[in-house]
């Protein structure tokens, strides 16, 4: 055992408070990787003891440790082969009893364990006693009381670390099995000897998880190909004598045997207050969990939390973005000067990584109110009573009850993020349902889907508008509910489903700091994550909507119209006192100085702040300060001359953009896919503002906008129209379902890689998103043609087509055998 | 079922009041001195405000000019007598509203 960094793990059941004790320990010093090859999240963290460096690592929540599900495999093997040199198990003190059924497995696997007594003030609520001292007797391992969310017995924790860690105390705990006593050392001495087992595995244990069946362990002892076949048929004799002789199945047999420890320990170091009332929680749950009520409070909570990010949340951005405004100034001011058409490209590529990401940062305050919200949600115990409630529905799906809070922050109705969206499907406890989530979340209807949306609604449908906004918000929920389920009975079929148990938590009351903590750990982790990646990405976007340039030729035009400008103004200056003094070489540097003036006075509101502004610009410099500012007769009649060269610099600059892009390689993209689009009314023109949308889904507005080229006329909307004759309401509506089911954006992509873990999955959710999407608007498109629908007959027939597919999908049964059990085991008070 | 439709129809009521935040609309303005002054629009993702409805206001919200944000999401307009506001209005949610006295020369 090292004296210097001692790796601790820490083990518990969900809901155990396992993570305010790991905050408790370490404070906000952790970080989050993925344990190996899984999806499962590995929070580690690091603190001090008196005498020692701790590594914690934080195990998956889980009720057992058998193999049956992912979680509990990873838990299990970290002890096995990391072999930490203490366990800490983190005990929900008021749930004594289900809570000891993974604190004696941990002692059969004759770790070092220390129990964690958390949650204590809960219990004291509720009148249970605990005997700690007793129990800790009983048991032979030290026992703490803690309540983590306060901050109480971290010291005693950390204390009882350093002893455990001088004198090395293997448990020796062990559970009389009765009967299959004789067994177990029969198997022990035939099997388990015979087997080549790591050292770190305890032979009691191999021969209990053997007579288990358990299946790892199974696969060990039938790794030698010489001795498989012995093994196996020894293990299975072994199993069937017992069952023979006793009438009872091994497994069950072991699980009862542990149960009834479980029960004999309460009996012994637990009271119970006298009079068995129910709890507060209990009667809470009447409601909540009711009928009818249960579906209203729900609707309650997700209005208010919908409101409370979204739309307020939405109000604090606006208030918030000067800050990322004063970013986005600063990196124009210390990156390389623009030039009159074309900017150095360090400049542009810096301005153009900046922009990305406070594009994100933008919607800092919206995340940070939707987490903080989430973590009252987690603390006070509801999410739980959420999943419950549309657990029946959401199974039918393939989805899982907690499925609803990822599908309502990628914006189940209009209005959401598929970032979040994603990252919240971690709290999904069943493998193949989090898949599924993960990969129709970003088929939701999400903020930035909405401008595109606009647009095409008030271009195509203007008398329809409600009902049309009504279709695209709730047609989308019927496309993924289908496709969820085509997905779990297809690609995800041989994911595992494990039976979860979902249990109630009491209600506790969440508290300001541990609410906090969360929020800003998760926002934290937002950042990280994401803007590095933004960065990453916002570059080969730039090379790829840049990039090859324009030709030789074109770039002498512009340059032409350039210097015919300037020669104009020049004619006026010619005619001003500043004749000689102005060349034409000073034409760009005006610009670039009015422009500085400008952005120093942005967001100026006090007069004597502003003059003080024109004053040192008009020190600087006094004749380019005249022409900007109308000072003197000269100024005024040049500075006429000015705006028109700013106005010429302006146009010319975006034409350069829009043909620079359309030559680019998107752009070139954009062409060769038009063969074919064509049959889902996409023109090329389309084809590069949706890709362009994949960057970020804005873009497709912006993009359009930049494409047919509006002047201040009309709106987007309107020169749309005008620019594509022939475009219908059918096309329109299917680029809206287009966009519905449009590829998540980078940043959503990148997301979607984190929670499953792997490329292939990210891959694969863009794939069968774009072929989806693409196949559903050239069924709209072409099908509506073929049968000469209107574009609100079109709408109206495909959205019945979606209620239907949803309805038949809730029929067909889970073909996988085992369904899930949905056992509601309310908390049992021992 | 019944629980779905349940559910249809509250996200349908919720589609209706929904507002749509795509990202913060930003609107600057600025007095060029000459009796003109000049807004600048765009949202916070860096997209274009062309299109954009502009109104301009007097002290009792009375309309006095009204135009869009031209191609180079700017407007110009005239700076009327006495106090006055300056509204961008790009849809539900998307509203900023400048006040007169806030646009320095």
């Amino acid at each position: 055992m090292s004296s210097q960094t001692l790796l601790v793990a820490l083990a518990g059941q969900p809901n155990c408070g396992k993570s305010t004790v790991f905050n408790m320990l370490t404070g906000a010093r952790q970080h989050v990787a993925n344990y190996p090859g899984v999806t499962v999240e590995k929070k580690v963290g690091h603190f001090r003891t008196d005498s020692r460096r701790v590594e914690l690592v934080d195990l998956p929540g889980t009720y057992s440790l058998s193999s049956y599900s992912l979680e509990e495999r990873v838990a299990r093997d970290f002890i096995l082969h990391d072999r930490p040199d203490v366990i800490v198990d983190v005990m929900d003190a008021s749930n004594l009893k289900r809570n000891l059924y993974l604190a004696l497995q941990l002692l059969e696997m004759e770790a070092t364990v220390v129990l964690d007594l958390n949650m204590m003030d809960v219990a004291e609520r509720r009148g249970i006693s605990v005997d700690h001292a007793g129990l800790s007797k009983h048991l032979g391992v030290p026992v703490v009381p803690t309540v983590g969310k306060a901050g109480v017995g971290g010291k005693d924790l950390k204390r009882i670390l350093d002893e455990e860690a001088e004198k090395p105390n293997k448990a020796s705990y062990k559970i009389d099995y009765g009967t299959m006593e004789p067994f177990i050392q029969k198997m022990q001495d035939q099997v388990v000897s015979a087997m080549q087992l790591p050292e770190t595995y305890p032979h009691r244990w191999v021969a209990l998880k053997l007579l288990e069946n358990d299946a790892e362990v199974l696969r060990l002892a039938t790794e030698d190909p010489k001795s498989s076949e012995t093994l196996t048929r020894d293990i299975e004799q072994l199993r069937k004598d017992f069952q023979e002789e006793t009438g009872t199945p091994a497994e069950r047999h072991i699980a009862f045997a542990r149960h009834r420890s479980c029960a004999a320990i309460c009996r012994d170091y637990m009271k119970l207050p006298e009079q068995k009332r129910a709890s507060l929680s209990d009667r809470a749950d009447k409601f909540v969990c009711n009928r009818f009520f249960g579906p209203l409070l729900l609707i309650a909570i997700l209005f208010v939390l919908y409101e409370v990010s979204i739309v307020f949340g939405g109000w604090l951005a606006v208030k918030v973005w000067p800050v990322w405004g004063a970013v986005e100034a600063f990196a124009a001011k210390v990156l390389p000067q623009a030039g009159f058409l074309e900017d150095p490209l360090l400049r542009g590529l810096g301005v153009w990584v900046v922009k990305s990401t406070t594009a994100i940062l933008n919607y800092l305050p919206i995340f940070f109110l939707l987490f903080a919200l989430i973590a009252i949600l987690e603390d006070s115990g509801y999410m739980p009573r959420m999943a419950f409630i549309l657990d029946r529905l959401f199974r039918r799906f393939g989805l899982h009850g907690q499925s609803t809070l990822p599908l309502i922050l990628g914006g189940v109705y209009v209005g959401g993020c598929a970032i979040p969206g994603v990252m919240a499907t971690k709290a999904i406890p069943d493998e193949r349902a989090r898949l599924a989530t993960i990969l129709i979340v970003p088929m939701m209807n999400c903020l930035a889907k909405v401008p595109l949306y606009l647009i095409l609604i008030g271009a195509y449908f203007p008398e329809h508008g409600g009902l049309a906004m009504f279709f695209i918000a709730t047609v989308t929920l019927f496309m993924a509910l289908p496709v969820a389920k085509t997905l779990s009975l297809t690609v995800l079929g041989k994911r595992e489903s494990a039976p979860f148990i979902m249990e109630m938590p009491p209600y506790h009351l969440p508290t300001v700091t541990g609410v906090l903590r969360r929020a800003f750990e998760r926002i934290w982790l937002f950042l990280k994550k994401i803007v590095t990646v933004v960065v990453a990405v916002a570059v080969v976007i730039f090379v790829l909507i840049n990039f090859p340039g324009l030709s030789e030729k074109r770039e002498a035009s512009y340059q032409a119209q350039q210097e015919a400008v300037v020669g104009k103004f020049m004619k006026v200056v010619d005619k001003t006192s500043y004749k000689g003094e102005l060349l034409p070489a000073d034409v760009p540097e005006i610009v670039l100085f009015a422009d500085r003036l400008k952005n120093a006075k942005r967001g100026l509101t006090d007069k004597s702040a502003a003059a003080a502004v024109n004053k040192s610009f008009e020190q600087a410099n006094p004749i380019y300060y005249a022409v900007v500012k109308r000072k003197g007769a000269d100024g005024k009649k040049l500075n006429k001359a000015f705006k028109k060269v700013v106005k010429t610099r302006k146009k010319l600059r975006r034409e350069m953009r829009a043909e620079r892009f359309e030559s680019s390689f998107l752009g070139v993209l954009g062409r060769a896919l038009e063969p074919v689009t064509k049959y889902a009314g996409f023109n090329w023109r389309i084809n590069i503002a949706l890709l362009s949308a994949f960057a970020a889904k804005e873009n497709s507005a912006a993009t359009l906008g930049s494409i047919y080229g509006i002047d201040g006329s009309g709106s987007v909307q309107e020169s749309m129209k005008a620019g594509e004759t022939g475009f219908t309401a059918l096309h329109a509506l299917a680029l809206m379902l287009f966009m519905a089911l449009y590829p998540p954006c980078v940043p959503t992509s990148i997301m979607v890689r984190m929670q499953s873990g792997s490329n292939k999955w990210m891959l694969f959710s863009i794939l069968y998103q774009t072929l989806l999407g693409l196949g559903v608007a050239v069924l709209v498109f072409s099908g509506g043609k073929m049968l000469g629908l209107s574009g609100l007959q079109a709408m109206w027939g495909f959205y019945g087509l979606c209620v239907a597919a949803t309805v038949i999908m809730a029929l067909i049964p889970d073909r996988s055998a085992q369904k899930a059990d949905i056992g509601k085991t309310c908390k049992q008070n021992c | 079922m019944k629980k779905l439709m349940i559910l249809t129809l509250t996200l349908a009521a919720l589609a209706f009041a929904a507002t749509a935040f795509a990202h913060s609309p930003l609107c600057d303005c600025f007095d060029n001195g000459d009796g003109t002054v000049t807004c600048e629009g765009g949202f916070s993702d860096g997209s274009s405000a062309t299109g954009v409805k502009m109104y301009v206001k007097d002290g009792a919200g009375k309309v006095l000019q009204e135009g869009a944000m031209n191609a180079d999401s700017e407007y110009n307009f005239k700076k009327p007598e006495g106090s006055y506001s300056v509204f961008f209005d790009a849809g539900e949610g998307h509203q900023v509203t400048v006040n007169g006295s806030d646009i320095v020369e």
